[in-house]
């Protein structure tokens, strides 16, 4: 089986959730002998073709122009990493169209696919949606309408017998792929716009996310708590939801040992310093269990759009240097501080799923999750508290750093406990669902 | 008569190391010798070394009418010693002609008189036995890290046996409707007051090189003529004292030597001496000359030399800078009870007043000399680093 797979994250494209779920579960597949053709966001249009497990480091990529191919051929790399420069896989992706070719080349894919006489009226709407909610010169946007195009070419050059999709970034992308070629698609859902903006969010990201899910054949969501949002704000078909629940698998150059850095407790938030992720509430808790433990280091680790306010604020609550900053970490440094730490909070308002509590229990850190959350529903030995009730958590913290038995125990558990989840049970799920939807799909058209 | 009193603040910092949380209770070191080393060497080529140069030449010149006066921390002591000892040799041959008086502060230019009196006097009579040592000057004047002042500061300083008088900023909220051109007493008349005339003194300072400034270029002739004119308004032969106090680093460095600061520097002690109503002080000799009753100032709140506000907003200006120096000084006090002597060293070099004007926020007009100053990208970043390294010496102590 071959999949042709659109996301907009990979390591090390932006290694954010989303990229490490796509790479653990890529690496899963294939090693359950599943062919992917993975498309990213690069400043080149390559994709990846990736048929061994060794692929997902390696990230061998195939230039669509095939005398940028030969160029490429030519060229002698030293390492991974000049090799992956000469693709263009940066954090920031770029972009070589300018907006009024842009505008040209998607009326003409509009009329070319969506007016021809073998699309419903249903399908229409939906891509009228899309088109409609994509115009803009806002850079993201720009961005979405050219890897939209890039679906187009690999639809029409590459095989494949179905069409996965990640967030809605690549969902144009996929509903294209899909016209094109007949192919049935999977869209999955990371996160929804009321997850990221902790709100209702931007009106245009619903329309999109609307019409990629109720266009796609089958929608993965990756726990519970997201095929709830998916189905009461989305009106989506309960019977095209499939539940995928992420997984974690320890990098194996990892080395886990505890070590050190302070003498006391040390309280670990890991993520972006984004409203989604509650660092507000962090704060709070922060403040609270300071008064009785001064011993108790809290380490804000990560960058975000409220960094600054967080480290004002920690200021101003005279948090003395009880309260610490990393900024930006690398893979190599999250490994220190995750070998640093003792609690690992996640006090996330809406998280679809969030994978990196089950990668804190993996380094034996007892962690306290939001219920908010989907990694909720997939472990046991972990604290569930509501995001809101400051109090409890404050309550948990303090009982763990009284009790430090306990807390090495739950850590223990916890790391036994996460050991078991692993990305090969997704991605056998991945693969049943992608047979289930093929199947389905023939049936159909046979009918 | 009216005295130029001419005294340069002559200051070095050790700055801190980007000091992460992952670099905590690794064992490293927590400043920047080799960024210290390099401003040392840069600052010392531009500055300390012609200016002293041209010092010492318009002494021997002038036979001992012109004179200065130097603050020189303990801190700048030290690195020359480390980085850049022919610059401390320059100073000790301004020393012996006699020209040159040394004036007291805190020897790590802390802040120590806001937060921990008992410090703030250990600080100065650390200070006080340096310059005995590298200098055999006894000190007699005192002025606060960046002219921070305030009536209690002239209580602590009275108890000190030998200071007579005190520098400070003329601050137009205290002056009033007064002139910084005369010697005044402080609050409780014990002790001799000196205030900066800071229109002629940031005039050179930092107008000097504007273009944007009317006056541009500031040339000698002109200088002398507005001093000259300041004498017109006394009327009773009332000794008069321009307070000319700035950075030393306002020659060669903040203002370049292509700005025509060195020509300038080498041609005002002439001007100024060719008119005999015109003349040269130390700030230890003023409370000889002032031949008049000084009528004593109260400073109720802390004054300083710093931005337009001339309070203390450039370094406790906001929650960052607060939290910071409250922390260093409860971790100073934890330190002390226990006695380690290196934990106090570093503590006290964390104490240097550089470390929290690097978080301040105030940035706009003044917020640009701020950054210019700071070797790090943003006030965040600094506070950031400091409260790592206060971090990190909360473990060592608790080892």
């Amino acid at each position: 089986m071959k999949v042709l797979m659109f996301t907009w994250e990979f390591p090390p494209l932006i290694a954010g959730g989303l990229g490490m779920a796509c790479y653990g579960m890529i690496k899963a597949l294939l090693a359950q002998g599943v062919k992917v053709d993975l498309v990213l966001p690069t400043r080149e249009f390559v994709y990846f073709p990736m048929r061994k497990v060794s692929d997902v480091d390696t990230l061998p990529a195939v230039f669509v122009n095939s005398s940028q191919q030969y160029e490429y051929k030519a060229q002698k790399f030293k390492t991974l990493q000049e090799r992956l420069e000469y693709i263009g896989i940066s954090s920031h992706p770029e972009t070589y169209f300018q907006f009024s070719e842009l505008i040209k080349q998607s009326k003409a894919l509009n009329y070319e696919y969506w007016y021809s006489e073998n699309t419903t009226i249903e399908e229409k709407q939906l891509w009228d949606d899309i088109s409609t909610n994509l115009q803009g010169e806002e850079e993201l946007m720009q961005k979405v309408q050219e890897f939209t195009l890039r679906a187009e070419r690999l639809a029409q050059i590459l095989d494949f017998d179905i069409i996965h999709a990640h967030d809605w970034l690549c969902y144009p992308g996929g509903m294209l792929a899909r016209k094109i070629s007949g192919k049935p698609m999977v869209v999955h859902i990371h996160a929804t716009e009321f997850d990221r903006a902790g709100g209702p969010g931007n009106e245009r990201v619903h329309k999109i996310e609307h019409a990629g899910m109720s266009f796609a054949d089958k929608v993965v969501a990756v726990s519970q708590y997201t095929a709830q949002m998916i189905m009461s704000r989305y009106r989506i078909d309960t019977a095209k939801i499939n539940i995928v629940h992420n997984a974690f698998s320890v990098p194996e150059d990892a080395i886990l040992a505890k070590k050190r850095i302070f003498k006391g407790p040390v309280i670990l938030f890991l993520g972006r310093i984004t409203l989604q992720k509650g660092p507000d509430y962090f704060l709070e808790m922060a403040e609270q269990v300071v008064a009785t433990h001064p011993e108790a280091r809290f380490i804000m680790a990560g960058t975000g759009d409220m960094s600054r306010k967080m480290l004002r604020r920690s200021a101003s609550l005279k948090l003395r240097n009880r309260f610490l900053f990393t900024g930006f970490l690398n893979r190599k440094q999250v490994e220190l501080i995750l070998r640093a730490s003792d609690i690992y909070v996640l006090p996330s308002i809406s998280e679809p799923f969030g994978i990196s509590p089950l990668e804190a229990m993996a380094f034996g850190i007892t962690s306290i999750i939001s219920k908010q959350s989907g990694v909720s529903e997939v472990v046991n030995h972990a604290f569930k508290i509501d995001f809101w009730n400051t109090d409890l958590w404050v309550e948990t913290i303090n009982h763990l750093i009284e009790n430090p038995d306990k807390c090495i125990k739950m850590g223990i558990d916890g790391m036994h406990e996460v050991n078991l989840i692993q990305w090969d049970e997704a991605a056998a799920k991945l693969r049943q669902l992608y047979s289930a939807t093929l199947s389905e799909h023939i049936r159909k058209s046979e009918a | 008569m009216l005295n130029v009193v001419f005294y340069f603040q002559v200051h070095q910092p050790y700055r801190l190391k980007h000091y992460n949380v992952l670099d905590i209770a690794q064992g490293n070191d927590m400043f920047d010798d080799d960024l210290n080393k390099a401003v040392m060497h840069k600052v010392a080529a531009k500055c300390y070394l012609p200016t002293n140069k041209l010092l010492l030449d318009l002494i021997h010149r002038h036979e001992g009418r012109f004179k200065i006066a130097f603050s020189i921390t303990g801190t700048a002591i030290e690195q020359f010693k480390l980085y850049s000892p022919e610059t401390l040799a320059s100073f000790q041959a301004l020393a012996e002609t006699g020209s040159v008086e040394f004036i007291g502060e805190t020897y790590y230019h802390s802040l120590a008189f806001l937060y921990d009196s008992n410090e703030f006097l250990e600080q100065v009579m650390q200070h006080r036995q340096l310059m005995k040592e590298e200098f055999g000057y006894e000190t007699t004047t005192f002025r606060n890290t960046e002219l921070i002042y305030q009536d209690r500061l002239s209580d602590l300083i009275y108890e000190i046996e030998g200071f007579k008088t005190i520098l400070s900023e003329g601050v137009d909220r205290i002056l009033d409707w007064r002139s910084p051109l005369y010697a005044y007493k402080n609050y409780s008349k014990n002790i001799n007051l000196l205030l900066k005339y800071y229109k002629l003194a940031d005039d050179i300072a930092f107008r000097f090189s504007n273009r944007d400034w009317p006056e541009y270029p500031l040339t000698v002739e002109k200088f002398v003529n507005w001093v000259d004119h300041l004498t017109l308004s006394e009327e009773r032969g009332r000794n008069q004292f321009l307070n000319l106090f700035m950075d030393y680093e306002t020659f060669g460095e903040h203002q370049w030597a292509e700005t025509g600061i060195f020509d300038f520097m080498d041609h005002f002690p002439t001007a100024i001496l060719e008119r005999p109503h015109l003349g040269f002080a130390l700030p230890a000799e003023t409370s000889k000359l002032a031949n008049y009753q000084q009528e004593s100032l109260s400073f109720v709140h802390p004054v300083s030399w710093a931005d337009e506000q001339r309070d203390l907003s450039a370094w406790l200006g906001n929650d960052m800078q607060h939290n910071a120096i409250e922390t260093l000084y409860e971790l100073y006090q934890k330190i002390r009870s226990k006695g380690d002597e290196k934990l106090m060293r570093i503590a006290r070099l964390l104490s240097t007043s550089d470390h929290f004007y690097y978080m301040c926020t105030k940035y706009f007009h003044d917020g640009d000399v701020h950054k210019y100053f700071s070797p790090y990208d943003s006030p965040d970043q600094a506070y950031i680093y400091y409260i790592n390294a206060l971090a990190e010496l909360e473990e060592r102590l608790v080892r």
